[in-house]
C-alpha cells in the first residue's frame, strides 16, 4: 500500500467568478521509504499540490476532483478536526524559509515539545525529554543546553534543523519538504539534505521533495514528477528521466542545466514564460513554448507510458501513436 | 537556564532603556495612590459618611486635614474612600474591556471574513460616538449603580482594545510561523491562545494603562454630571461635583479631589508612555 496516492487530483481557484485549474489531473504514488521529487518552475502548482494534500488551501481554492489517499484512506473530504489530527502527526511539512518559520518569542525547545503535547498528549517533562532527543536526532549540538535558546540565537541551517525536528516530532509517515534548502547556502544545503536522507532511512518515512533544483533531484530522489502549469507532464524514475526525458518541457529543463564539463558562454533557457493562471491553454499547457507543438496539442494529451516502462509516464501527444508524429521525433 | 540567558534582540550591552524613569515615577505615584485606597479604612481619620451639622465647612485643621464639607464630613477621609470606588471602577471596566476587546479582536483578525465584518461594523458604530457621549448613553440605558457604571465605561473602552488586537492578529496571521502552526495540525484555538495572544500582550498592556487613566476620567466626568455612583457613595468625580456647589466660598472642596484625579492621570500616563517607549524598537535604536 502506498503511503500517499494522488489520484487524478484537480484543484481549482476561483478568480473574478471564473474557475481556473491550478492543479490538473495529477496522478502519482509515494511508497514507504521512497523520495519523490516534484519539480517545475515557480507557479507550476507545486505548492498548491502540497497544500491540497495538507487540506490548507486558501479560501478561493478547492479540490474539485480526484483523491488524496493517505495509507489507503482518502482524506481530502475529512472534517477540519480530522485534518488537524493528520497534519503534524501523520504528515509533516518543512518550509522554504527557516528564518521565519519559528515563533520568535518561544524557545526552540518549547516549540519542538508543542506538537508532542498536542498530538501525543505527553506530559511536560516527557515532552521535554523527547524534544531533546529529537534535537539530538537532527544533529543539533549540545541539544539539552540549547533547549531554552530562542530562534534568533540559531543560524539558518540550525533553524532548519529545528523545523525538521518539529515536522518529524510525531513520527509522520509522509514528509513534505517544500524547497527545504532554497534559502540556505550550498554547504548547509548538503547537510540538511543528508540529514533528511538519514531520517528517512531510520523510519521508512515517505518523502515528497518539492524543488526546482535538478541537482538535488539527481542526488536525493528516487522518482521525479515534472510539473508545468498545473499539469503533471512527466513522471519517471530519476535515472530514466535524466537519461531519456520524454516531454519536451523535461528535455528543455534538463538542457538548461549548466554543466561543469562544457564550455559555458551562455546559459540555455526556455523561450517564453509560464502563462498566467487566468490564461492557461485548455489543451497541453506547454503549447506556446514547445518546439514540437502540433494542432492536436490543443486537446489535453493523455498519459502514456514511455518505452514500455510502466514506471515512466508522459503526458504528450508526441508519444501517442498515430497523432501526427513519431515518438522519437525531436 | 544556561549562561546564555535570552536577551531581547538589539538590547545586548546597552544599559539605557527609554521610558524607564517615567515608568519609575509613574509607578511610585500609583503605588502610593493604590496603597492609600487599599488602606483607606486604616488611614482615614474619620468616618467618610458621618454627618455633623456642628462641623460644617470647617477649614483645614489638625482635626480635619482638608476641612469638612457642607454635611460636616471629613474631606480627606472622603477622598480616600472616593479613591477606592473610582479606582475599582476604572480597573474593573478597563480589565473587562481588555479581555473582551482582545478576545474578539484576535478572533476578528485571525478568522477575517463575515465574523470580522460584523464585529468590526458594530465596533465602528460604537466608535462613532465620542467617548463621553457613549458613556452617557450607556449609563442612561443601563441605569444607575456601580456595576452598570463599570459596564458602561467598559463598553466605551472596548473599541481601543478591539482595534489594537485585531490589527495585531491580522499582521501575525500572515507570518510564516503561523502557517507552520497550521501545518503542524494545531487547532485555531491553540494558535490564537499560544502563538498570537502572547505577542499582542505588550501592546495591550500599554493601551490598558493609558485607558485606565481615561477610565478614571470618564468615571469622574460621569459622576460630575450626576451619572456616577449614586450618593452617599464618595467617588472622586462626585466629590468634585459636591464641592462645585460652593466653589467660590470653599474652593478646597472641589480642588482637593481634582488634584487627586490629576495625580492619578499623571501617574498612569507616565507608566503608559514609558511602557510604550520601552517597547518601541525604533525608540531604542
Amino acid at each position: 500500500m502506498s503511503v500517499l496516492h494522488i489520484d487524478d487530483l484537480r484543484t481549482s481557484l476561483t478568480l473574478n467568478g471564473r474557475q481556473h485549474h491550478a492543479v490538473r489531473e495529477v496522478n502519482f504514488r509515494i511508497e514507504e521509504g521512497e523520495t519523490v521529487a516534484v519539480v517545475g518552475e515557480s507557479g507550476c502548482g507545486k505548492s498548491m499540490l502540497a497544500m491540497s494534500i495538507m487540506g490548507l488551501l486558501p479560501s478561493i481554492a478547492v479540490v474539485t476532483d480526484g483523491h488524496v489517499v493517505l495509507e489507503g484512506k482518502p482524506i481530502e473530504r475529512e472534517s477540519e478536526r480530522q485534518m488537524e489530527a493528520i497534519r503534524g502527526a501523520r504528515i509533516g511539512m518543512i518550509f522554504q524559509e527557516p528564518m521565519t518559520a519559528l515563533n520568535p518569542v518561544l524557545t526552540v525547545g518549547e516549540q519542538i515539545a508543542e506538537p508532542l503535547r498536542d498530538h501525543l498528549g505527553l506530559s511536560r517533562s516527557e515532552a521535554r525529554r523527547r524534544a531533546i532527543a529529537l534535537m539530538e536526532r537532527v544533529r543539533i549540538p549540545s541539544a539539552a543546553s540549547r533547549y531554552d535558546s530562542y530562534p534568533h540565537e540559531f543560524s539558518g541551517g540550525m533553524r532548519q534543523r529545528v523545523v525538521i525536528a518539529l515536522a518529524i516530532a510525531c513520527g509522520p509517515r509522509l514528509l513534505i519538504a517544500d524547497e527545504p534548502t532554497t534559502a540556505l547556502d550550498v554547504t548547509v544545503q548538503r547537510q540538511i539534505l543528508d540529514l533528511l536522507d538519514m531520517l528517512q532511512d531510520d523510519g521508512r518515512m515517505a518523502m515528497m521533495l518539492i524543488t526546482h533544483n535538478l541537482g538535488i533531484v539527481a542526488a536525493h530522489a528516487d522518482r521525479v514528477v515534472v510539473m508545468y502549469g498545473g499539469d503533471m507532464v512527466e513522471s519517471a524514475p530519476v535515472r530514466a528521466l535524466f537519461r531519456n526525458p520524454a516531454h519536451p518541457y523535461s528535455r528543455a529543463l534538463l538542457a538548461s542545466l549548466p554543466r561543469v564539463d562544457r564550455d559555458l558562454s551562455e546559459l540555455a533557457s526556455i523561450p517564453g514564460r509560464v502563462p498566467p493562471l487566468t490564461r492557461l491553454p485548455d489543451g497541453c499547457r506547454f503549447i506556446d513554448r514547445c518546439p514540437h507543438a502540433m494542432k492536436i496539442c490543443q486537446a489535453l494529451p493523455p498519459r502514456v507510458p514511455v518505452a514500455d516502462d510502466a514506471e515512466h509516464e508522459v503526458r504528450c501527444w508526441l508519444h501517442v501513436e498515430g497523432s501526427g508524429r513519431d515518438a522519437s521525433a525531436g | 537556564m544556561s549562561a546564555a540567558a535570552p536577551v531581547p534582540a538589539g538590547a545586548a550591552g546597552r544599559t539605557y532603556r527609554p521610558g524607564r524613569t517615567a515608568i519609575l515615577i509613574g509607578a511610585t505615584i500609583m503605588a502610593a495612590v493604590l496603597a492609600a485606597a487599599v488602606l483607606a479604612p486604616v488611614l482615614a481619620p474619620h468616618d467618610p459618611y458621618a454627618q455633623s451639622i456642628a462641623t460644617r465647612f470647617r477649614p483645614p485643621s489638625a482635626e480635619h486635614w482638608l476641612g469638612t464639607d457642607g454635611f460636616g464630613r471629613d474631606t480627606f477621609s472622603r477622598i480616600l474612600y472616593g479613591l477606592r470606588v473610582t479606582l475599582l471602577t476604572a480597573f474593573a471596566s478597563t480589565s473587562l474591556a481588555l479581555v473582551a476587546g482582545t478576545a474578539l479582536g484576535i478572533m476578528s483578525g485571525y478568522y477575517g471574513g463575515t465574523l470580522d465584518r460584523w464585529i468590526s461594523a458594530a465596533n465602528d458604530l460604537l466608535m462613532s460616538f465620542p467617548q463621553m457621549v457613549a458613556g452617557i448613553i450607556m449609563v442612561a440605558l443601563l441605569g444607575p449603580g456601580v456595576t452598570n457604571l463599570i459596564l458602561a465605561i467598559a463598553i466605551t473602552a472596548f473599541p481601543a482594545f478591539y482595534r489594537m488586537a485585531r490589527s495585531a492578529a491580522l499582521a501575525l496571521r500572515g507570518r510564516d510561523y503561523i502557517d507552520a502552526c497550521r501545518v503542524l495540525g494545531y487547532s485555531d484555538g491553540r494558535i490564537m491562545l499560544r502563538h498570537i495572544l502572547p505577542e499582542t500582550m505588550d501592546d495591550m498592556i500599554v493601551v490598558g494603562t493609558l485607558w485606565l487613566a481615561t477610565a478614571v476620567r470618564t468615571e469622574s466626568s460621569l459622576a460630575f454630571i450626576g451619572l456616577g455612583a449614586p450618593p452617599p457613595a464618595a467617588t472622586l468625580g462626585g466629590l468634585v461635583r459636591e464641592g462645585f456647589d460652593n466653589l467660590l466660598e470653599y474652593p478646597g472642596l472641589a480642588i482637593w479631589p481634582s488634584l487627586m484625579i490629576l495625580l492619578i492621570m499623571i501617574g498612569l500616563n507616565l507608566i503608559g508612555d514609558g511602557l510604550r517607549d520601552s517597547n518601541d524598537p525604533r525608540a531604542s535604536a
